[in-house]
């Protein structure tokens, strides 16, 4: 299993702070597909976060057991 | 009595009397006078910071009240910045508070960071949060960021001895959030958040603890849970002064006018270049030493024929196609184009008048 964490408005739409996602050879790539199919994230722009570190959207990576994936939207108020 | 007021601190082996010192020389300014201002602004002051800019061309309303907690209620309708200004004076007359009633704007924010050493983001939207970064960036200052989402918020140092930027954080200027007044927040959750920027403010200023820099803190004020998340710098996402004044300044100065009148003695030096954005054959005919003919639609096309940093005057017909030229060269890194206002047939008129310029 992964961790996946959702902030601000992306946990809005996903109606949840924070889910298990089966692994099963899963890329990030395919993982954030998958959610966007899920819950249409499309229309949110937000930051990508592998086991607490930021990383570029695009970026190949392999999905281990335990993994922490977080979206991290930007937030405006103030 | 300095010592007296500050004296609860001082006896902190992590402040003492140089911290105190550190605190007074220190330049601190804060953009925004709204629900983050209200905690960051007092306890910076209290703490003996020595100047404060806050910058703000609000003024209260009712609706602010319930997280602006500084302002009164016999306040509403004044201006933020210089109510501000008032309180912060009452809790510590010796800090030195500049009010800058005035919305920060890609033409004064490189003039005033320059002035102040830490730059605090105070503000509700994201373009503004844009335009700070990439002015800190230019003028190498350290930014101390803080929003909120509803019942999050988050708090993170950008710039700071070189460190990642908003933009290595959050690439995409396009995105939105809600700010407070749209999507809702109690005074707590932003409360919460200013006191967490302030506290990096002093940790700066004092060289203790460890800055929030590369890493931004999410805090949840409805479970409790803080995270922090490490990010990098990018370095292709490195703006400098052209790169700002072309993306800020530029555009907000899209198509500036000039009167005919006051460019007439221009007319055949080499100070500026003339640019006729009509096409060949349009009467009357105008043409200088100092003048071009490219038609609007071909002026993208043979850009390349202009040179950027040349004082360039477009006119057309009438003033209008020329003010479509004109934000066009702006939007091409062109720094000083204006159009004429009332084009060929004014510019006409007025050289009739001019004995000196016998060209009808």
């Amino acid at each position: 299993m992964i961790e996946v964490k959702y902030f601000g408005a992306v946990a809005e739409k996903t109606n949840c702070p924070t889910e298990k996602v089966p692994l099963g050879n899963l890329s990030l790539e395919q993982l954030l597909n998958d959610l966007d199919k899920k819950y249409q994230l499309n229309t949110l722009s937000f930051s990508i976060a592998i086991n607490q570190k930021i990383v570029p959207k695009t970026t190949v990576y392999e999905l281990k057991s335990n993994d922490i994936i977080a979206l991290l939207p930007p937030f405006a108020g103030g | 009595m300095a010592a007296s007021r500050y004296n609860r601190q001082v006896i902190l082996p992590e402040v003492g009397e140089i911290g105190q010192q550190k605190l007074l020389k220190a330049k601190v300014l804060i953009i925004g006078a709204g629900g983050l201002a209200s905690a960051i602004l007092p306890y910076l002051v209290a703490a003996g910071v020595g100047e404060i800019g806050i910058v703000d061309d609000d003024v209260i309303e009712l609706s602010n009240l319930h997280r602006q907690v500084i302002y009164k209620n016999d306040a509403v309708g004044k201006s933020k910045v210089l109510e501000a200004k008032r309180i912060a004076t009452e809790l510590n007359p010796t800090v030195k508070i500049n009010a800058i009633p005035e919305r920060l704007s890609g033409e004064n924010a490189l003039d005033l960071f320059e002035h102040y050493d830490i730059i605090v983001d105070a503000t509700d939207n994201l373009s503004t949060k844009y335009l700070i970064n990439d002015a800190c960036c230019v003028v190498n200052k350290p930014l101390v960021y803080g929003s909120i989402y509803r019942f999050e918020g988050q708090v993170s140092v950008f710039n700071y001895k070189n460190g990642p930027t908003y933009r290595c954080l959050y690439p995409d200027e396009n995105s939105q959030s809600l700010n407070c007044n749209d999507a809702g927040v109690i005074g707590i959750s932003v409360g919460i958040i200013g006191m967490l920027q302030a506290n990096e403010v002093i940790k700066m200023i004092l060289g203790i603890g460890e800055v929030l820099s590369g890493k931004i803190l999410v805090y949840n004020l409805l479970n409790n849970e803080q995270q922090k998340y490490d990010f990098e710098k990018k370095e292709n996402v490195v703006i400098d002064k052209l790169a700002f004044e072309a993306k800020y300044k530029v555009i907000e100065n899209q198509a500036e006018e000039i009167t005919a009148k006051a460019i007439l003695d221009k007319i055949d030096t080499d100070e500026v270049l003339f640019l006729d954005v009509r096409n060949s054959g349009e009467l009357p005919e105008i043409s200088f030493k100092n003048s071009i003919q490219i038609p609007l639609l071909n002026l993208e096309k043979e850009i390349e024929k202009l040179n950027k940093n040349q004082i360039i005057y477009v006119f057309c017909q009438s003033g209008i196609r020329s003010k479509t030229a004109t934000e066009l060269l702006n939007k091409n890194q062109f720094k000083n184009v204006k159009s004429i206002i009332g084009g060929a047939l004014v510019l006409e008129q007025l050289l009739r008048k001019d004995t000196k310029v016998l060209r009808f």
